[in-house]
């Protein structure tokens, strides 16, 4: 997988940070074939479960640089890969 | 004839009641929304009132397909209230396992919604026998007989249709999550419920003042305490959606904002709340208890979410959806448990007793199988007459009189101070955040699908106090990726938390001396690789 980091990239766009989310869930929460729109309600629970959203969480630590608080884990920040986009954004430049 | 001063004895005549001495007290709430006891009673009268006018008669199955929301309750108590006997189906199970549960049930009714439509239409298209389903319009691609929910709302009645029944009906049958064959469904009766109930509704001294969350899914025996026993009581159920459940931030800021009093998870749900719930953030010092139950609670993280509620009790609860829970062991305040914590004893309405191999007790300390006797024990698993023979134990009692003990098929010890310590399932079930998993049923799985040869499945620790299952599988050709060919068809035939998170090929499996799968062996190398 390509690695691509904030630090070596600083102005990510929305776009691109909405990119890279659609192809980790994908690629690694669905199944072959299955897709999903950057306003799909990823918490309907019928997407993927708890332990899916660990692993998305995981997977924005870690291909972002950023370091998630508690307080972050909200619905507002993780409804869909459009909002989650922004929460990194946002978060990335306060970091 | 039941007095109006009676306490109630069927499961539906609780809502009435409450319906009667406080109709506006808010019985269920979820994603903002409320129904009343009155709103409840009224809805699910209509929905009694249109199952018997789809031909229900007493002891028909009506199994209930939906996701969770106001709808869930109003289809439960309408079931109930028509004499219908329950089969709630777990939302996320894959079309096969609807059409297993249908057809092992013989349920000749159906309860869903418009977001289940295209499940509902495969797993029918297998069943003839579900004339009729609510809560469907009806289409072009129906071949059912559709009333919508509009319907139930026209019927909407102050009373239940009259329906002569009794304590002993069967009230409702559970499944585990029997990924393979036939699942496990587990037949309760209005009584063994209400048993449950009042127990617990008097143990926790619930109130109408109460608000008991929904964490569990419906179909599981967790929810009989949410619902139920908040019923008993008069109090609130808040019913906490998949969202709330996956975001811990959320879920902490709605308990305070519900000022939820009372919470019954298995642990993992709370593992996730105390390490990312942001509790320091939050006034949540209206939960009194907080109840757990169905694995191991790992002491580290429970000491610290008992530090971070310090104005609540907990309570470790044993039991299964076979028997209810039948034994309890309120913590201490002071964090100091030392060791496994125990299950404690038994409920005033269960008996206990552990054995060996021969069904002869052991003298206390000796472990030995976990046996049950109580009126929470459920009637029987459906149509299983074998399986029963072998679990429904009859044991000598006063004069030529004989008692049916349950065998949990747990191994447990008495400890000096006269409580119960679990020791290790006897078999091979193992339980993955609270549900339960047959490892032979994965394997089974796995074996059913071309490329595998042989296949073994295990639990490893997840880290967060549950378990993980993983496999290994021997296949027929090198080109064969789990990725591509293995994992997506085994997402057809196994519920999400049944799929093993890891799938390693080997060239062969390792073996015990007698030839069974060494299942430690797998262990220990998956252990040895990380």
């Amino acid at each position: 997988m390509t690695n691509m980091t904030t630090a070596e990239n600083p102005r990510l766009e929305a776009q691109e940070v909405e990119s890279r989310i659609i192809t980790f869930i994908e690629r690694e929460l669905l199944s072959p074939g299955e897709t999903v729109n950057r306003d799909d309600d990823l918490l309907s629970g019928d997407i993927f479960d708890s332990i899916g959203v660990l692993r998305l969480a995981a997977f924005v630590e870690e291909d972002f640089k950023l370091e998630m608080q508690p307080s972050d884990f909200v619905i507002e920040n993780f409804q869909t890969v459009a909002v989650l986009a922004q929460y990194i954004l946002r978060a990335g430049s306060s970091q | 004839m039941k007095g109006s001063n009676d306490p109630p004895t069927l499961l539906h005549q609780m809502i009435d009641e409450a319906a009667l001495s406080r109709p506006e007290a808010p019985a269920i709430r979820c994603d903002g929304e409320t129904l009343s006891y009155k709103e409840l009673s009224r809805q699910a009268n209509g929905m009694a009132q249109v199952l018997i006018g789809a031909g229900l008669q007493r002891g028909d199955r009506v199994a209930v397909l939906l996701g969770k929301g106001l709808n869930v309750p109003v289809a439960f108590y309408g079931v109930l209230a028509s004499g219908g006997v329950l089969v709630p189906i777990d939302p996320k199970s894959p079309v096969e396992q609807v059409v297993r549960i249908l057809k092992a049930t013989g349920a000749t009714h159906l309860v869903s919604e418009p977001g289940k439509r295209k499940v509902v239409r495969n797993a029918l298209a297998a069943c003839p026998e579900v004339a009729h389903v609510v809560g469907l319009e009806a289409g072009d691609d129906t071949s059912f007989q559709c009333i919508p929910w509009q319907t139930v709302s026209e019927e909407a009645n102050d009373r239940p249709p009259a329906v002569s029944m009794g304590d002993l009906d069967p009230s409702y049958i559970l499944h585990t999550s029997g990924s393979t064959g036939t699942p496990k469904l587990i037949l309760h009766t209005h009584r063994s419920a209400m048993s449950f109930v009042e127990w617990a509704a008097e143990e926790y001294s619930l109130t109408h003042a109460d608000q008991l969350s929904n964490h569990s899914s419906h179909h599981t025996c967790f929810a009989t305490f949410d619902y139920y026993a908040a019923a008993r009581a008069g109090a609130t159920t808040v019913i906490l959606t998949p969202a709330v459940l996956m975001m811990p931030g959320s879920l902490s800021a709605l308990l305070e904002q519900e000022q939820i009093s009372v919470w019954y998870s298995v642990p993992t749900a709370l593992v996730q709340l105390s390490l990312r719930g942001d509790l320091e953030a939050r006034d949540l010092s209206s939960i009194r208890w907080v109840l757990f139950a169905g694995e191991t609670f790992p002491e580290k993280h429970l000491l610290r979410i008992m530090k971070q509620l310090p104005d609540a009790r907990f309570s470790h609860v044993y039991g299964s959806t076979e028997t209810n829970v039948c034994a309890y062991f309120h913590l201490p305040r002071s964090t100091d448990v030392a060791g496994p914590l125990p299950i404690g004893r038994a409920c005033s309405n269960s008996s206990i007793q552990v054995v060996d191999d021969e069904l002869q007790p052991v003298i206390d300390g000796e472990v030995g199988e976990l046996l049950v006797r109580g009126t929470t024990v459920m009637s029987g698993y459906w149509d299983e007459p074998e399986r029963n023979s072998r679990v429904l134990v009859r044991r000598p009692s006063a004069g030529d009189l004989e008692e049916i003990f349950f065998r949990t098929g747990d191994r447990v010890r008495t400890l000096d101070n006269g409580n119960l310590t679990f020791v290790a399932r006897a078999d091979l079930q193992v339980k993955v955040r609270g549900y339960r998993v047959e490892l032979e049923e994965v394997e089974n799985a796995l074996l059913s699908l071309d490329p595998v040869d042989e296949a073994a499945a295990f639990a490893v620790p997840d880290g967060e106090g549950s378990s993980a299952i993983r496999a290994a599988v021997v296949v027929g050709t090198e080109s064969t990726s789990i990725q591509q060919d293995i994992l997506p068809r085994l997402r057809n035939i196994l519920p999400l938390h049944s799929l093993p998170t890891e799938i390693t090929v080997l060239n062969t499996l390792p073996r015990t001396p007698t030839g069974k799968v060494d299942r430690n062996a797998l262990r220990a190398q998956a252990h040895g690789t990380e």
